[in-house]
């Protein structure tokens, strides 16, 4: 997970994201450091752990997020980092989560237009998205073909397909979650969804944060 | 909606037209659409209505519609906002067929009840009603015309395959003399203002079924109902190709966005998809708008491959380049066709493509060089460059591009560039229905359009 704080609320829209069969990233809340260990061992290494507090907004800032976490021993040392860093604050526990996979950045997004009501967007993910803005969007519901056709329309679509020595993506598996992504918010009538980054490589995606507003 | 777009068949072929608001004072819009009717070759009745006056320009003025002692087709009315539903009543009264309300003065000032009334009448009456706050109507087949603008200012078309449906007045009008400038026909003009009863998609729906419109512009600057327009235009644009351009693109944006997706994808974004879910074909500009519009009178092409002839060098590599960047591709002549070229081209001339006649090449040069990739199964389309400024280049071009594209049997597209002789030399192209660009780009980007949609069309069947 990449985002700054995680609250809640936030693991009440995991929730709704699996009802609505996204498969998320294993995770868990721990409640300890046994805990915290336990679950890794659980979901298996490597794994992320970030501070869940309504109060802290920006806990990269504070020391609240510990990523690449390769073993128990290590898990160990950053739960009591990051408890320390945060001392004195109010916390729900902390956030235990399988790390994502590398691979290509994509964002999965969808709004509600006030004319044309749920589309779904597809673009070039991660922190540069609103540099390149390289999207392309379709009214919702789509078919295969218009996932298709989306994935084409992209600039960046060469290195979906495979370049400079790397594999082609699973197409298949982005499809899925693009028609999924188009189901959940026409379903749920959810007005704002990031998925963002969601990282694909040969073998599938992994989606490494969410937001979403109804 | 039914019964009322029926009803629309009178408003664009009347036998009887009313302009209510008809004055005999100069320059008035009333007065302007009265000597529209008299000056052009409209066979129907013309009636004046304005309770001020017993005679317009020689006609019978009557104070009300329905004191007019029998149903008239089509109503114009450009009388102020707060007398329009009266009006529209008194048409119902007289059981009019059709009206049209160019006044303004509704929703875009707010009085959305007067809208609300126009509708409610419509609906109680049936009444088809076009506008208001719009030019309303032109049809070149019956000369009904509601364009308040003044014939020798703006220049109507000729009858042709071609209807423009257009929510802005202005862009409307502005189009519709260029396009009479061009030599461009038209089927139907459509400007339908604030679309209060009759929307874009009634007129899709009217068009579709309309057997004088082949091609359908769509010039949008905001709709009520997306989802309707998608439905429509993706039905429509599989019988007769949409062209759509959507103006506006970068409003504020209704709400502020909070996610990336919100900044990423306004609303524009939402029309963008639209237009690509349907395959309408999408023109940037008011430019690409006539380059896309005069290719679709084109047929078919079977595929991508296109053979290019030319008699400067230069021009060829121009339209290779263009080829390639609109990722069409340069079709490998037959070896029948390169056996024919040879005995076209002089001695030291190569036979590729694009095809080089050099500049020594006449007009017979053309035709040879026309039909045989006309008959050569590798190519789908043809790309025909001429520098009118060569010596042995006349007339007689204009003849043997007209008759190879009235074959019908590839698309073609002429690219020409120059001065004040070249334009006549074009302008006589366009008129006999032959796509004529200034630039191998303007064209190509034109026959890519032609052909995404083609290849579509073929993957339907």
């Amino acid at each position: 997970m990449r985002v700054d704080y995680v609250r809640m609320a936030m693991l009440d829209d995991f929730r709704l994201l699996e009802k609505n069969g996204f498969r998320l990233l294993p995770y868990k809340l721990a409640a300890s450091e046994d805990d915290a260990a336990q679950a890794a061992k659980k979901i298996g290494y490597p794994i992320a752990m970030k501070v869940v507090s309504g109060e802290i907004s920006h806990k990269s800032d504070i020391g609240g997020v510990k990523v690449k976490i390769r073993d128990e021993a290590a898990l160990r040392l950053a739960y009591r980092e990051i408890m320390d860093n945060v001392k004195g604050r109010n916390i729900d526990g902390i956030l235990v989560q399988k790390m994502a996979r590398k691979g290509i950045e994509l964002i999965i997004g969808g709004k509600k237009d006030p004319q044309f009501g749920h589309m779904i967007v597809l673009g070039l993910g991660g922190i540069y998205v609103e540099i390149f803005r390289d999207v392309t969007a379709r009214i919702c519901p789509v078919t295969d073909d218009d996932v298709k056709e989306m994935v084409e329309e992209l600039k960046s679509h060469p290195l979906l397909e495979g370049a400079r020595g790397t594999k082609p993506i699973d197409m298949k598996a982005l499809r899925g979650m693009v028609l999924g992504a188009c189901k959940f918010i026409m379903k749920e009538d959810i007005k704002e969804l990031d998925l963002n980054p969601v990282i694909f490589d040969e073998n599938g995606g992994d989606i490494v944060d969410v937001r979403f507003t109804r | 909606m039914d019964e009322r777009l029926k009803k629309l068949n009178y408003v664009f072929k009347p036998r009887s037209v009313a302009i209510v608001g008809g004055s005999p004072i100069p320059n008035k819009i009333g007065n302007v659409l009265m000597k529209n009717f008299i000056d052009s070759r409209f066979t129907g009745k013309v009636f004046a209505v304005n309770p001020k006056y017993t005679e317009v320009l020689g006609m019978k003025c009557y104070p009300r519609v329905s004191d007019i002692p029998r149903p008239v087709d089509c109503v114009i009315i450009a009388t102020p906002a707060e007398t329009v539903p009266g009006i529209i009543e008194d048409c119902g009264k007289n059981g009019a067929k059709g009206v049209i309300v160019l006044s303004g003065g509704f929703e875009e000032v707010e009085r959305n009840d007067l809208a609300q009334r126009m509708k409610e009448l419509s609906d109680a009456y049936k009444l088809p009603v076009i506008g208001p706050n719009c030019l309303g109507v032109f049809n070149p087949y019956t000369r009904v015309d509601s364009i308040f603008l003044p014939m020798y200012k703006l220049q109507r078309p000729g009858p042709g395959n071609i209807a423009f449906v257009t929510q802005s007045g202005a862009v409307g009008s502005t189009v519709l003399d260029l396009a009479a400038h061009f030599g461009m026909g038209i089927s139907k003009f459509i400007s339908y203002g604030n679309g209060t009863v009759l929307t874009e998609c009634d007129m899709l729906e009217f068009l579709e079924r309309d057997e004088e419109t082949q091609i359908i512009i769509l010039y949008l600057e905001g709709v009520r109902d997306g989802r309707r327009l998608l439905e429509w235009m993706k039905r429509v644009n599989v019988k007769k190709p949409i062209i759509a351009m959507k103006a506006g693109k970068y409003g504020k944006a209704m709400t502020a966005a909070r996610s990336h997706t919100g900044n990423l994808a306004g609303n524009y974004a939402a029309y963008k998809a639209a237009f690509r879910q349907a395959k309408v074909t999408e023109a940037d500009s008011l430019d690409e708008l006539f380059d896309f519009v005069k290719i679709f009178s084109q047929p078919l092409p079977k595929g991508n491959r296109v053979g290019v002839i030319t008699n400067g060098g230069g021009m060829g590599v121009l339209t290779a380049d263009a080829l390639n960047d609109q990722g069409m591709e340069i079709a490998d002549f037959s070896q029948e066709s390169k056996v024919e070229f040879r005995k076209i081209l002089p001695s030291y001339g190569n036979v590729g493509n694009p095809l080089d006649l050099v500049a020594d090449a006449g007009v017979e040069a053309y035709e040879k060089a026309v039909g045989v990739m006309m008959a050569d199964p590798n190519i789908d389309s043809l790309a025909i460059v001429v520098l009118t400024q060569t010596p042995p280049i006349d007339e007689r071009i204009i003849g043997v591009l007209t008759s190879a594209a009235d074959e019908r049997k590839k698309p073609l597209v002429t690219i020409s560039v120059g001065g004040e002789y070249t334009e006549a030399y074009k302008r006589a192209l366009e008129s006999k229905g032959v796509p004529s660009y200034d630039s191998p780009l303007a064209a190509i980007k034109a026959l890519r359009r032609l052909t995404d949609y083609s290849m579509w069309k073929r993957k339907l069947k």
